[in-house]
């Protein structure tokens, strides 16, 4: 069965919307752009995170990616934008190093995984520990905070409102993932 | 890897990881041993085990074990870790004594 869907920087959606496909016995063999292409299994035999990797060099992504398969899931790359060029090159400021340029035939278009686990009853969380959190929500945080940045500066300095616009709409993630961040921190203060 | 700035404490996640390996172990070894050594209460996601694995090889506590072409990954505690792990023992055993004389228990 082929579905196509979109949904950008909305991870949690994704993730949400794979698991209802699993619980309803769907499980996904293929992804592409805007497809998901799923086969019949048992209701919730299987259990989906997304992961936003943009921030990884194109080596570490793939030792990453190792790593997940080696421990029995099933890993899927997948687009966060919705771009078709063939030759793209993008700038990645807040990537780490190695992952600053990316292009087609490294990093972009594979921003996300989507991880699949056989359904053992227990919750499928990626992130378990406080420091692994704060540092997962970071990388979530500084491509928003990059955006914030530069349509700022761009907006103030041409007086533009739509750079302005693009700005005040780049706040809000930092705004939801800054919170996150400070929540766990806080309990770090009394417990691990 | 947060160490405590006055006692070097380590992390439970980082003293588990060590303790399973002083044998060697591979992934998804590391989080089951864990897991049933603690009745399921520390369960690792596959991030933060990576996060962890990464952060512990580079400072040289533990170390990729063999050459392993084609089989999966293993990883072992480096003399290194062992005196870490020591260390964090006697400062367990420490906390355990003084905590039971004023708390009490068995």
């Amino acid at each position: 069965m082929k579905k196509y869907r979109f949904f950008g920087s909305l991870l949690d959606t994704q993730e949400k919307w794979l698991n209802k496909m699993a619980s309803q016995g769907f499980r996904l063999v293929r992804v592409n752009k805007l497809l998901y292409e799923f086969e019949a299994c048992s209701p919730n035999e299987v259990q989906y995170c997304v992961e936003f990797i943009g921030e990884k060099s194109h080596k570490n992504a793939e030792d990453y990616r190792c790593f997940l398969e080696e421990l029995g899931y099933k890993v899927f790359y997948k687009n966060i934008n919705l771009n078709y060029s063939i030759g793209k090159v993008r700038v990645r400021p807040w990537a780490e190093k190695g992952g600053r340029i990316a292009t087609n035939g490294t990093t972009y278009n594979r921003e996300l995984l989507i991880v699949e686990k056989m359904n053992d009853g227990k919750p499928f969380e990626i992130h378990t520990s406080k420091e692994d959190l704060i540092r997962y929500y970071g990388t979530l945080r500084n491509p928003w905070l990059c955006f914030l940045a530069i349509f700022g500066a761009f907006g103030f300095v041409f007086k533009s409102l739509t750079f302005g616009a693009f700005a005040v709409a780049a706040l809000f993630p930092v705004i939801l993932y800054q919170s996150k961040i400070a929540k766990v921190k806080k309990s770090l203060r009394y417990e691990e | 890897m947060r160490d405590n700035v006055n006692g070097g404490a380590l992390t439970e996640v980082t003293f588990y990881i060590l303790i399973s390996l002083y044998q060697p172990r591979h992934g998804y070894s590391i989080m089951q041993y864990i897991e049933e050594k603690t009745q399921g209460r520390l369960a690792l996601g596959a991030g933060t085990l990576y996060g962890a694995l990464n952060a512990l090889c580079e400072k040289g506590w533990i170390s990729v074990y063999g050459q392993s072409d084609g089989r999966k990954k293993e990883f072992l505690i480096t003399p290194l870790g062992k005196e870490i792990a020591q260390k964090e023992l006697c400062r367990l055993k420490e906390l355990t004594r003084f905590a039971s004389e004023i708390i009490g228990g068995e």
